[in-house]
């Protein structure tokens, strides 16, 4: 079997800077997708020039304090982004690494951020790794660090954590745990954490979330200003550069232009016939989707589940209690950060979300039920119940891979929303947002 | 042929129909107390029974089950075992619980978990959370829950749950894990006395009658066999490991093919039996160490090299020739333990049949010619 089309490394690298390259000759797109890309490009860069730069790399699984990381100087592999990077510089990639994780046995139900990282280390194509970092989450995948760490020597660390993440004692027992993921941390690299410097990458973190908030504030705007090109430029931010001055630079960019734009009545689409929330991932396996679906449909997608703050009434996610306390703040950021809203009900899912289609002034939702995600298959329902009993938001369910374009094919997508769309257009609940706006 | 066991049959009777069964009939009107439903092992029974209720563990049984109403509210892409207790649910099947207590040890548990809680919501509810590490920090965590879940049930009781209560339930379910364990050792025999079905249908009785008539039966079980000297004479014998079987059609099938079970890995089977709670230490703390690390290491524990090492020693120990690998659809904890299995497997030199059926599928033509091509190879090996 070839495993020419499995983008190595510097495959992805080269691509990524052939991209950048184009978006500045590209007219009508945001003049933040060049930053964007930027931010994903600079990501793997600094992953393939850990070793020369005398960092050490961990790649790890969603739900980490990557601020930790920061302070030490070990920079994250996030087994989940380097699906999507793949899927953005070549979508054939992921399917084939995928055949190659089906070779060794592993099953086919399983998610294919872990299916797609088992056929890239087979293959010698995962970025090299000094050690494997996971957590309890909503993902039963993160089994497999250990499982791989234990097949390729890489030692590796769990997090644990209780189901019911807001007591005082879970909140305690979570700190306790970074406490000793530093003692890891310490341990592989030989080096001790200097707690001042983790005060201040604590303190720039907390201002991404501030910038993040100022921006989701713009993007609710009518029309939304955010275009496909740039709507996954807060998660990227947020999930790969936390801590770094180089995030806040990024996402004060993202916030001026978007600014701009809604002073000047700028919209991703003339006529926005749609306000669109992905009520849990986005479409990484198609990253032409959003657009596609503007264009045939006017459908702007304005909002979605993994780049959510868990909000007070004032849209605050303030988890900067204590600046003299970084691990406590960070053990209670992760309680109310993107992604982990997931480890909770359907239930209070679904109201979280509802808050955003109130804000957002959502008309539709999507729920990708990805294949290998049984977090996914187990609330969907109950999320989708929710969204119309609190909002009247109907949803379509789309089961597909979360990386895999071969899943499911554009004309069966098309074919559902085509129907979908119709429907949320004659209904009564979309009639009278419409009247009402 | 082997007279059929008259203990087992008697386990057998109270635990029919399923689920609600004699026995749980009898206890409602006898007793007119709450039966408690609980989906995994990290629920403690003791803490139930302590209560003065009767611990029933959700399962499905030897019947399949059509999931679709089941699947309008958890999508196919799930465990089979989920979509199954969940469809009984939908069919009323599972009306006569008073609540329901599960614990996250795996995604799909805890979904399951919430799905009944949001439609179809019983008096008495609880989630536990089940520690991936075998530490002395995740017995604290644990600990934590079990004493909410403590509280919780002792205010739906309206009357706290003594530890003197919880201490004697200790003692009672300590005793049927020893007598569970002594059918195990039976079982190292060369000729087992019970088939691999006999035992896991004795194990699923367990945990759907009163305790105390368990264990009386369990002791007029182990009698019996002794008196009879009942033996199976099959020509290989076998072990089973993954998920758990609750449908012992597709284990006769397996040893219709002149083959017998005599070991499991499974935690209807042999984790059930397993160990000891310390009866030395305070009661709930007594219980957390033991659910957390008094027994043999399962799928869900995030480390598990343990459980690899267990099954080659399992089968060393219950000189099996092959082992039977049972991984339901969309199980993740077992799929990454897959190739790695396989290579330890390889290298102890023990064949391994890969089932992976889907829950309560039933032991039909199809298995039995699986098993057969499996009983060659087998057989050829051994030529």
């Amino acid at each position: 079997m070839s495993n020419d089309k499995i983008l190595s490394v510097d495959e992805i690298r080269a691509t990524l800077k052939k991209m950048k390259a184009g978006v500045k000759k590209q007219p009508g797109l945001m003049k933040s997708t060049y930053r964007y890309l930027d931010a994903v490009s600079g990501y793997v860069e600094r992953i393939a020039n850990a070793k020369e730069e005398g960092a050490w790399v961990a790649s790890h699984g969603t739900q980490q304090p990557l601020e930790i990381l920061e302070a030490m100087d070990v920079r994250g592999v996030f087994n989940e982004f380097w699906g999507v990077v793949s899927d953005i510089a070549r979508l054939e990639s992921v399917p084939a690494a995928m055949s190659v994780s089906a070779s060794l046995g592993t099953p086919g139900e399983v998610c294919s951020f872990f299916r797609n990282m088992d056929g890239l280390m087979h293959v010698g194509k995962w970025p090299r790794s000094d050690m494997f970092l996971y957590a309890a989450s909503v993902c039963d995948n993160v089994k497999a660090f250990h499982t791989l760490g234990r097949r390729y020597g890489i030692p590796s660390f769990g997090l644990e954590r209780s189901f019911l993440p807001y007591t005082a004692h879970a909140i305690e027992f979570w700190k306790n745990e970074y406490k000793r993921l530093i003692a890891f941390l310490e341990e592989q690299t030989g080096k001790k954490m200097d707690y001042d410097r983790l005060k201040d990458v604590v303190a720039k973190s907390y201002r991404l979330t501030e910038l993040h908030l100022e921006i989701d504030k713009l993007v609710a705007s009518v029309p939304c200003p955010l275009s496909p090109e740039c709507f996954s430029a807060t998660l990227v931010a947020i999930r790969c550069w936390p801590g770094t001055q180089y995030g806040i630079d990024f996402l004060t960019e993202v916030r001026d232009e978007l600014q701009e734009r809604v002073d000047k009545g700028i919209g991703a689409i003339e006529n926005e016939r749609f306000r669109v929330l992905w009520s849990t991932f986005t479409p990484f396996f198609d990253p032409t989707l959003m657009g596609f679906m503007q264009k045939k449909y006017g459908a702007v997608s304005v909002a979605d589940m993994l780049s959510t703050w868990r909000v007070d009434e004032n849209l605050q996610a303030n988890w900067l209690l204590d600046p003299d306390d970084p691990l406590g703040n960070l053990a209670y950021r992760t309680v109310l950060a993107p992604g982990n809203c997931q480890y909770s009900t359907g239930v209070d899912v679904g109201t979280v979300l509802a808050g955003k289609c109130r804000r957002f002034k959502v008309d539709a939702a999507i729920f990708q039920n990805n294949w290998g995600c049984k977090t996914g298959a187990g609330y969907g329902p109950i999320i989708k119940d929710e969204l119309m009993r609190q909002v009247k938001v109907p949803t379509l369910t789309l089961h597909s891979d979360i990386l895999d374009h071969t899943f499911i094919s554009r004309a069966e997508i098309e074919s559902q929303m085509d129907s979908f769309f119709e429907m949320v257009e004659a209904s009564k609940a979309y009639q009278e947002r419409r009247a009402a706006a | 042929m082997n007279a059929p066991l008259k203990a087992l049959n008697e386990m057998q009777r109270l635990t029919s129909p399923f689920p609600e069964s004699v026995a749980v009939k009898e206890w409602k009107a006898t007793t007119g107390r709450f039966v408690i439903g609980w989906y995994n092992p990290y629920v403690p029974e003791e803490i139930i029974h302590a209560a003065g209720m009767l611990p029933f563990e959700v399962t499905g049984d030897n019947e399949p089950v059509q999931m679709q109403g089941a699947e309008a509210h958890i999508y196919s892409n799930s465990c089979s075992k989920v979509r199954t207790c969940w469809q009984l649910g939908l069919d009323g099947k599972y009306d006569f619980l008073d609540g329901y207590v599960s614990t996250h040890m795996c995604d799909q548990d805890m979904r399951l978990h919430e799905v009944w809680s949001y439609y179809r919501k019983l008096p008495f509810m609880e989630l536990i959370y089940a520690p991936r590490k075998r530490t002395e920090e995740a017995v604290q965590l644990y600990l934590k829950d079990l004493e909410g879940f403590r509280d919780r049930l002792s205010q739906y009781l309206i009357c706290r749950i003594p530890d003197q209560h919880i201490s004697k339930s200790i003692r009672l379910y300590n005793r049927g894990r020893v007598l569970m364990q002594r059918l195990y050792e039976l079982r190292k025999r060369d000729r087992p006395p019970v088939t691999g079905a006999e035992a896991v249908e004795v194990s699923k009785a367990a945990a759907r009658m009163p305790r105390e008539r368990f264990n009386e039966l369990m002791e007029q079980l182990l009698a019996e066999i002794q008196r009879t000297g009942r033996e199976i004479k099959k020509a290989r014998r076998l072990m089973l490991i993954g998920n758990d079987l609750h449908n012992t059609t597709q284990i006769e099938a397996l040893e219709s093919a002149d083959a017998v079970v005599v070991v499991d890995e499974m935690d209807v089977g042999l984790r059930r039996a397993a160990g000891q709670v310390d009866t030395k230490l305070p009661p709930m703390e007594a219980l957390a160490r033991y659910y957390v690390m008094g027994r043999p290491v399962d799928k869900h524990t995030w480390n598990s090299d343990q459980r690899l090492e267990l099954i080659g020693m399992l089968a060393e120990q219950y000189k099996v020739d092959g082992v039977v690998s049972q991984a339901v659809r969309f199980c993740t904890y077992l799929g990454w333990d897959k190739f790695d299995l396989k290579t330890q497997l390889q290298e102890r030199g023990i064949p391994i049949l890969e089932l992976d059926l889907e829950y309560g599928h039933p032991g039909g033509a199809q298995m039995r010619i699986r098993a057969e091509a499996f009983m060659e190879m087998l057989e050829s090996r051994a030529g």
